[in-house]
């Protein structure tokens, strides 16, 4: 039996029988475990604090509700998810090659891995206020501050990556015929795809961090910005509402990345 | 002049409290062009290391390489590399691709080079397994891969570094028949590493035992004249084990007395 040219990558969700019944039974896992936070939250707020400054997640739903209708919620969301994409994007741009080159070249290493590990341990935050001096309260402080918070990340995960690369698959290369360009092209660079992809999804959870942080101290739209005045005219469901957007958002975003990094580390992951 | 020259050749490591280990002493060897020579010795004797020093990936503390009269300097096409492991394929390239990356490196086009491949492909049995992933295949079929991966390049020297020594006895066995049915298609010099005294006297035309480590020397080196079809039952091939098995047996004691 021959059995030339079949797809070689299985399918990312499983197709059987068995693998629906356990996708939904995990769904339901979920939405059992949510309620039960939900209910506790409940019980919390209307039972045991009674108090405005705990509002219970039904109020919290009503004002999100509003919120939404009144087109600010998802005014403010857009405003800080582009912020972190366009941020985001740019310091993983940035951060692959030189994490790339200072794992391969060692004058690259001896060039630039002395300051970037000087800087990755001034915090984000810590850069807010520079940055505002800098560019102003405007889109650039933040996207500055993301790629900030993304690039160090990302450095640190692809020269990790390039050096777990098996000595055996560069002199392989070698003795192949390889130049040191070929090597780092078609060796280093896809053998890292794997560490990469989570340098960026833990580089992703901090952006959110950042984020915030930014937006409170000086933004004029954003979740920050929500949360700061909501403070301000201690509208605590406001808070509330941002809170757990926040959460959901940075829940979605973690989903698309294990998926994504799923699918790569399939056809890029080395079992060596 | 021979093919390939090994004179004098020694190889020393700094090692961590900056004393010096010897890993290999004083190692004379001459091979020949088309010949399929075995090295055997026992573990720690410095085998691997020689074949890194003609791979290129290391340069010999003392002593000359030279392939035909021109010293060995890093590594070249003309000296490919078998690997023991499977951690030097390429997991995200198909078999078939894996095979063509030598030819790719040089700048062929994707169709001639995949043709190409393709040959080789045949060549060592794996013909329907061409867009597997490493991943998906089994051990036997991976070194498969690695040996035409090595021989569509068309090296003047392919050196084996106990390439079936991770294998199960059948497939193994199988192996070993298909490389020398390889290795006389296709008359490429081999260098095999190897510690299986059955394995060289059924694959080699010379075998050289190496003296036990650290710091081996070639011991003695015995001629392995066997006609083509080999078989264990043949007396000259229970001779030569003996010979063969008893020069190793001795080296082993030493190492461990």
């Amino acid at each position: 039996m021959q059995k030339a040219n079949v797809a070689i990558n299985p399918p990312a969700v499983p197709r059987s029988p068995s693998g629906s019944i356990k996708s939904i039974l995990s769904l339901l896992t979920h939405a059992a475990s949510f309620s039960l936070f939900f209910l506790v939250w409940h019980v919390a707020a209307v039972y045991v604090v009674q108090s405005v400054l705990f509002p219970p997640p039904l109020e919290v739903f009503q004002r999100a509700i509003e919120l939404i209708e009144q087109g600010e919620l998802f005014s403010n969301i857009a405003v800080s998810l582009r912020r972190i994409f366009l941020g985001f994007l740019l310091g993983a741009a940035v951060g692959v090659p030189l994490g790339l080159g200072i794992a391969s070249f060692a004058t690259v290493r001896a060039i630039i891995e002395p300051w970037t590990e000087f800087l990755r341990f001034i915090p984000s935050v810590a850069m807010i206020t520079i940055a505002v001096i800098w560019f102003g309260i405007g889109e650039e402080s933040k996207i500055f501050l993301i790629f900030y918070t993304t690039v160090f990340i990302v450095i640190i995960n692809t020269a990790a990556g390039v050096a777990a690369i098996s000595k055996n698959k560069i002199r392989a290369a070698r003795v192949l015929g390889a130049t040191p360009w070929q090597i780092f092209f078609l060796v280093s660079l896809p053998g890292t795809v794997p560490f990469i992809v989570t340098g960026m999804r833990i580089a992703m959870a901090n952006s959110f961090t950042t984020i915030v942080a930014a937006e409170m101290v000086s933004a004029h739209e954003g979740l920050g910005v929500m949360l700061w005045n909501a403070r301000l005219y201690m509208q605590v469901p406001d808070i509330f509402v941002a809170l757990v957007s926040l959460g959901v958002l940075g829940l979605l975003a973690d989903k698309l990345f294990r998926m994504a990094s799923a699918k790569l580390t399939a056809s890029y992951s080395s079992n060596s | 002049m021979s093919f390939i020259s090994l004179d004098s050749v020694g190889k020393q490591f700094l090692s961590r409290r900056a004393t010096t280990a010897v890993a290999v002493r004083n190692f004379s060897l001459q091979l020949n062009q088309g010949e399929f020579f075995c090295l055997l010795g026992p573990s720690g004797c410095g085998k691997s290391t020689v074949l890194s020093m003609l791979a290129g990936f290391e340069a010999p503390s003392s002593g000359s390489i030279q392939l035909e009269g021109q010293e060995i300097v890093g590594s070249s096409r003309e000296r490919c590399v078998v690997f023991q492991g499977d951690d030097s394929l390429y997991p995200w390239l198909t078999a078939l691709e894996n095979i063509a990356f030598g030819l790719r490196l040089q700048g062929m086009s994707k169709r001639e080079r995949h043709a190409e491949a393709f040959k080789y492909l045949e060549l060592v049995g794996l013909k329907g397994q061409e867009n597997k992933h490493p991943t998906e295949l089994s051990g036997g079929m991976k070194q498969r891969i690695q040996i035409a991966r090595a021989l569509v390049n068309k090296p003047r020297v392919l050196l084996m570094d106990e390439p079936f020594g991770a294998l199960d006895a059948q497939t193994r066995n199988i192996m070993q028949m298909e490389l020398r049915k390889i290795w006389k298609e296709t008359e490429t010099t081999i260098l095999f590493i190897t510690h299986d005294v059955d394995e060289a006297i059924l694959l080699s035309t010379r075998a050289g035992v190496m003296t036990a480590g650290p710091g081996g020397t070639l011991k003695a080196v015995v001629d392995v004249d066997l006609e083509d079809n080999r078989s264990r039952s043949n007396p000259r091939y229970l001779e030569l084990y003996d010979l063969v098995h008893g020069m190793i047996k001795e080296e082993v004691a030493r190492s461990i007395h």
